[in-house]
């Protein structure tokens, strides 16, 4: 193989334009390099990404009540021990003033700064990770790839000059940051500020009495309320009375919003990914199996498809919750995994409808007839021939499926429904705030409301930029329909 | 050759479902292939030549269904979902190379592909295989363009790398619908050639599937002339060009002259093959036919036996009908 595709790299070096010249790195052997660098990103994160598996590992063993459990804890404490660079220990912004300097903070910086650096650093983190990953595919197709151009190239040069797509990429990739690095960004965490606040203790200075004190955090909470005006309230960027900063203000419980946001915004991507995940599985084996035998297999699945999208998606989602309330798939993830369950039930038959078209045209080629002239197994057609075709109207609608979902979950917790307290979650921000919108407390309900807003049209934009970095022939009539369609479906849930 | 023809198709029958009637593309279609004969099926666009071939291969989708009639290969019965069991033993080229050929994969990749099921080839043993297979249709430089992906070959040469796809299963027989249609004259030429090659040093049998009497003239041993899903006239090629004994087949060959555009297609013959809904109760080229005389509206013509094996189906030929009964 090498040899043949000698000829082809060669060409590539002919003519050095600016593209490929930035991507050659200055050594003999850049997939070393690109490794190295990989692995120099790891490290920071190892700590992190170690306690994460294992303790998801630990949980679906406990949930499972499988044995064994003993012992993944006692890997999990172990993992707890590795480091992990941009982690709030390494980079504190809780602290207290001592009358002269502040001390616990990042050395010596106001809380502010220091947590301004350490949000900084995390996502400088994550712009270089994402770096790395273009860097290797560059690599891949300049050093690896046989072909010098392939179809799918143009689809990445049309994307790159897709404005509203990058906008979108942009805004979900901050959000994706946001929950993946959640603990990290937060100035606080939700075990000490919420779930058990009484627990733990501050340290501030008490301007009253010119010293130091110490005090339980749940009474700090209850004294940092954000309730109306004036001195009721620890609005976005300011400080409460006992030296702890709050980006983005306080609940109306006294707790730290952009905390609460930061976890919240976790718990609506796993519910996104998963129930998005779920139904585009399910979606595509079925708009695969349809297109492949046609007929009366396909009439099938529409009448099944049909038969779900008659049930009403909101009652079937409230009485759904409330029956499987007491059950253990209610108790994973405080519910989370029953949300994502049942929005990949009703979820999928809207995306399958989507994918239904492109499936049959796929079918419709000839290479899916040499194929079975050839006596190739109906499922390799499906996975090789005709899977391929489908992948870029999954990205398209997954994209904005996804962005339905985090709607429809934040739809429900407003209600009261879904997520269970204490696990942060969006919509039971704007709820608790609903209260106070018209006071000084408006930062409350229009913060998070205005960050789902934001993430949704971010992943809607996304489904519009590859859609036309894919088809650059489609025609407004096409994205109309497929905004309605995104946009009935939020609002239904 | 045995006498046992390679491929027989009896009174095949295929109708479609829709919603309000049903389609008998291929009505009645019969003809039968030797071992390493070329043989052609030539008629317009919707006379049920190509549903005829995908018949062949099993590749008839829903709505589509074979109501009737059997192919036979080597004496076994396809219909009856035999198709797994003689896979590779016929192959198929289609008209559109860059449509037989899948964007996403290398033409080594395909190819590949069919010899893991066909010769139980992988890795470097199946692309060496590959190779020589691009070498055999012609291809120049074939260890570079294994590695290539469809859209960096001609026309010409991804209809070679179709072909060498067939031939990587070792098939017996070649079905060739319109494999020329979509490519430049001088190109069609360099195919049939190639495949005239092929099929004298691998005694392959051909089914040529085209509407084209230029390539059925240059190509073929034996004609079928299809017409409405059904077979008018059967003979050998060079008695037909001779003495075309159909009327039908008399305007086709007429309009020969015509094939410099391979868009055009045959503009001495007004009017379009009807789709047939039913049994014939006429003769179906009636209204376009320049020799109808009343009969013709009211009765469905028989094949009737001519010199040789050949026979047509037309009322001229049929001595209670006709006047005289003579061919002309
Ligand atoms: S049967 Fe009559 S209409 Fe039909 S082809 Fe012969 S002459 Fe023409």
């Amino acid at each position: 193989m090498a040899g043949a595709h000698g000829p082809s790299s060669d060409a590539a070096d002919d003519e050095v334009t600016p593209e490929t010249a930035s991507t050659i790195l200055p050594t003999e052997s850049p997939t070393l390099v690109w490794v190295g660098l990989g692995a120099g990103l790891l490290a920071f994160e190892v700590g992190a990404l170690a306690t994460f598996l294992v303790a998801i590992l630990s949980d679906t063993l406990a949930a499972a009540s499988l044995p064994g459990v003993g012992f993944v804890e006692g890997i999990e404490a172990a993992a707890r021990q590795l480091p992990t660079l941009l982690s709030r220990e390494t980079v504190p912004n809780e602290g207290y003033w001592n009358g002269q300097r502040w001390v616990g903070t990042f050395l010596g910086l106001r809380p502010e700064v220091a947590w301004g650096i350490r949000v900084a650093l995390v996502y400088l983190y994550a712009l270089a990770v994402a770096g790395w990953a273009v860097l290797g595919y560059r690599l891949y197709r300049r050093e690896y790839r046989a072909a010098d151009w392939t179809p799918r190239d143009d689809v990445i040069d049309r994307f790159r000059n897709h404005g509203w797509g990058l906008f979108g990429l942009a805004v979900v990739f901050m959000f994706v940051v946001m929950a993946v690095f959640a603990p990290a960004l937060g100035p606080t965490t939700v075990d000490k500020n919420m779930r058990n606040s009484y627990d733990n203790e501050l340290t501030y200075w008490d301007a009253e009495t010119d010293s130091v004190e110490t005090i339980l955090v749940g009474e700090a909470n209850l004294a940092s309320q954000s309730r109306g005006d004036g001195e009721e309230r620890v609005g976005p960027m300011e400080y409460d009375d006992f030296g702890r900063f709050h980006p983005f203000g306080t609940l109306p419980t006294g707790r730290d919003l952009f905390t609460f946001i930061a976890v919240g915004s976790r718990i609506s991507l796993v519910i996104g990914l998963l129930s998005v995940g779920l139904s585009v599985g399910v979606a595509t084996s079925l708009a695969l199996i349809g297109a492949y035998y046609k007929g009366r297999v396909d009439l099938g699945m529409v009448l099944v498809s049909d038969g779900v999208m008659a049930m009403p998606q909101l009652l079937l989602l409230i009485m759904l919750t409330t029956v499987l309330k007491d059950t253990w798939v209610a108790g994973l993830y405080s519910g989370a995994f029953l949300l994502a369950l049942i929005f990949a039930f009703t979820g999928w038959t809207y995306m399958w409808r989507s994918l239904r078209g492109p499936a049959l045209q796929v079918s419709e080629r000839q290479w899916i007839d040499a194929a079975k002239s050839f006596g190739q197994r109906p499922r390799t057609i499906m996975r090789q021939h005709m899977l391929p075709y489908i992948t870029g109207y999954l990205l398209i609608y997954g994209s904005m499926t996804l962005g339905g979902a985090i709607i429809a979950i934040a739809g429900l917790s407003f209600l009261g429904l879904g997520v269970s307290p204490p696990t942060p979650e969006w919509g039971r921000a704007v709820n608790l705030g609903q209260e106070y919108v018209d006071t000084g407390s408006w930062h409350i309900s229009l913060i998070p409301g205005l960050l789902i807003t934001l993430v949704v049209t971010g992943f809607n934009a996304l489904g519009d930029g590859i859609r036309d970095a894919i088809d650059p022939r489609s025609d407004a009539a096409g994205s109309d329909a497929d905004d309605g369609a995104a946009a009935g479906r939020g609002g239904g849930a | 050759m045995s006498d046992e023809p390679l491929l027989s198709v009896r009174d095949l029958e295929v109708v479609f479902h829709t919603e309000r009637e049903r389609i008998h593309a291929v009505d009645g279609v019969t003809f039968e292939i030797r071992e390493g004969q070329t043989v052609g099926l030539v008629g317009e666009s919707g006379s049920g030549k190509s549903v005829t071939a995908r018949s062949i291969l099993g590749l008839v989708d829903e709505p589509g269904r074979i109501e009737g009639g059997e192919i036979l290969y080597r004496g076994e019965d396809l219909t009856e979902d035999n198709w797994a069991d003689h896979r590779g033993d016929i192959a198929i080229v289609f008209q559109d190379p860059t449509n037989s050929l899948n964007p996403v994969y290398t033409i080594g990749n395909q190819i590949e592909e069919a010899l893991r099921i066909h010769q139980d080839l992988r890795g470097r043993a199946a692309t060496d295989r590959a190779i020589e297979l691009l070498e055999d249709v012609g291809i120049p430089d074939a260890p570079r363009r294994v590695d290539e992906y469809p859209h960096q070959l001609s026309g010409g040469m991804a209809q070679r790398a179709v072909i060498a796809m067939a031939l990587a299963c070792d098939p017996d027989l070649l079905v060739c619908d319109e494999p020329t249609t979509a490519l430049d004259v001088t190109i069609q030429a360099q195919i049939l050639d190639l495949l005239a090659e092929l099929q004298a040093e691998q005694d392959l049998a051909i089914l040529f599937i085209t509407h084209d009497m230029g390539v059925i003239e240059d190509a073929t041993d034996w004609v079928n002339v299809i017409y409405a899903g059904e077979v008018v006239e059967r003979a050998p090629t060079e008695a037909l060009f001779d003495h075309p004994a159909h009327p039908y087949t008399r305007a086709l060959l007429e309009s020969i002259p015509g094939r410099t555009d391979p868009d055009e297609r045959l503009p001495t013959i007004e009017g379009e093959v009807p789709t047939p809904t039913g049994p014939a109760t006429d003769c179906r080229f009636a209204p376009r036919c320049p020799e109808a005389f009343e009969d013709c509206r009211s009765v469905a013509p028989e094949h009737v036996s001519l010199d040789g094996d050949r026979s047509a189906a037309c009322l001229l030929h049929d001595p209670a009908r006709s006047d005289g009964g003579e061919r002309q």
